[in-house]
């Protein structure tokens, strides 16, 4: 480990410190506990890391399974804060969140399905492994996050300062993830490859540079944009939350009923009359 | 293009779009959910264009049009009708809004409703998707000079008993939804 990285390896656990001073001093656990889970769980991670670093050395294989099991975790307890946030405010509207959740649901299972398949399939190694299943997490994060906005935007329902902020930081470190694990993944099952074979041992010493190269780099870069991410959860929590919003009023359901069929009636016919202009 | 190139180019796009979705609108004809209140569907401006209707109306009728054609010189005539057009387009924009702000009143009932219909859900989004296609063809080709400033008359006719339809029916909502419960909705 470099200097530069253990500098950065430092800032990130004292960003995740604060980060989960600024949770628990603003009772995020009461309101997301799942966030709050998160960030504790980094936080343990980063030290876990560390101290296996300074244990068993930064190039051990110890060191290099601690890492990849805590990407994984982190990555799991991640996608269980989203979950967290799609749920959060949506549920006191009965009917859209009856609607909303079976399409999370189906959606979040066909992107764990295609995460587990797209890494179930590639070469031994638990390096091209994680990476594939580190970024199909990412981007099945992305898409949940997108879909879920798309759906609270069309039916006017917005979100919080607060739950925008944490939003917006999964997103930039998901985004960040998916970009630099496909450029990794591609470097590792391409022309790095015979790193992850036995046979191709005696082209080890070769790769070996280049190897620690792309993993400095990645580390790097991913470092910085996490804790930017923490920078953004922290800015959010600098004030304290505000108070939880009153359910909303809901309407007879009869309403829904008698009103919903006749306005889409009516836009039907809207639209053949304006087939009709179009018709020469 | 490889795949590689693909899923980064999907990142970065997926990346612009969240950040775009989590910027709060605030238009005076949005009308949001979470701020709702007692009055929201009396301030809802569910046919403000279409209070112009029979202006427009008599604007683009045809008897003006061969009354402009016969008495006033070819030029004048012409400069009239490139004149008229641009007002059809403000008002097809115009009576764009009042359709938005209708189906805006959908999806208002449906977020406050306890129970949703799939099916009912579904088909709205593919009308509204449906209308901003036509929309879109129809205003090309009124910018084109290729449809009859007439036919108008069938489009803001329909959305006129569309309007009045639904805020007879939402005065039907506030009513319903008072007695159902007193003080929080309704007058």
């Amino acid at each position: 480990m470099n200097h530069l990285e253990s500098f950065l390896n430092w800032s990130t656990i004292s960003f995740e410190i604060v980060l989960c001073g600024f949770v628990f001093a603003r009772r995020v656990q009461r309101v997301l506990p799942l966030f709050a889970v998160y960030t504790c769980v980094l936080l343990a991670c980063g030290i876990g890391v560390s101290l296996t670093y300074a244990y068993y050395g930064f190039s051990s294989l110890t060191a290099y399974y601690a890492y990849w099991s805590s990407i994984l975790l982190s990555a799991a307890v991640r996608s269980l804060a989203i979950a967290e946030l799609c749920r959060f405010g949506l549920r006191a509207y009965r009917g859209i969140w009856a609607l909303v959740w079976r399409i999370l649901t189906v959606l979040s299972v066909l992107l764990l399905a295609h995460a587990a398949s797209d890494a179930w399939g590639q070469p031994n190694g638990v390096a091209i492994y994680g990476t594939t299943l580190d970024r199909d997490l990412a981007f099945a994060s992305i898409i949940v996050l997108a879909v879920l906005l798309l759906i609270r935007n069309y039916y006017g329902l917005a979100l919080e300062p607060f739950q925008r902020a944490i939003a917006a930081g999964i997103c930039f470190i998901c985004a960040v993830d998916v970009i630099g694990n496909t450029i990794k993944r591609e470097l590792y099952t391409g022309y790095l490859f015979p790193w992850f074979l036995t046979s191709q041992k005696s082209l080890w010493p070769a790769l070996r540079p280049q190897i620690m190269r792309v993993n400095d780099f990645w580390s790097t870069v991913h470092l910085f944009s996490f804790m930017f991410s923490m920078g953004i959860w922290c800015y959010a929590f600098r004030k304290p939350l505000p108070a939880p919003s009153e359910s909303p009023v809901l309407l007879p359901a009869g309403v829904y009923r008698e009103m919903s069929p006749a306005i889409n009636l009516r836009l039907a016919t809207f639209n053949d009359r304006l087939v009709e202009l179009l018709k020469p | 293009m490889n795949d590689m190139s693909i899923v980064i180019l999907v990142a970065i796009v997926l990346c612009g779009v969240v950040p775009w979705l989590l910027i709060p609108r605030r238009k005076s004809s949005t009308a949001d959910v979470s701020s709702y209140h007692p009055n929201l569907m009396e301030t809802l401006p569910t046919a403000r264009h279409y209070a112009y209707f029979r202006q427009i109306r008599q604007a683009l009728s045809a008897a003006d049009s061969n009354y402009l054609m016969e008495n006033a010189s070819p030029q004048v005539a012409k400069q009239a009708l490139q004149k008229r057009r641009a007002v059809a387009r403000s008002f097809l924009k115009g009576l764009h809004e009042d359709f938005s702000n209708l189906t805006r009143l959908g999806r208002i009932i449906a977020a406050l409703s306890p129970e949703v219909s799939r099916k009912q859900e579904t088909e709205r989004l593919m009308l509204a998707v449906k209308f901003q296609i036509l929309y879109t063809l129809v205003l090309l080709r009124l910018s084109t000079g290729n449809l009859p400033l007439e036919q108008l008359e069938y489009l803001t006719g329909l959305v006129g008993r569309l309007a009045t339809r639904l805020d007879a029916a939402m005065t039907e909502v506030n009513a319903l939804s008072a007695g159902q419960i007193p003080g929080r909705i309704g007058v």
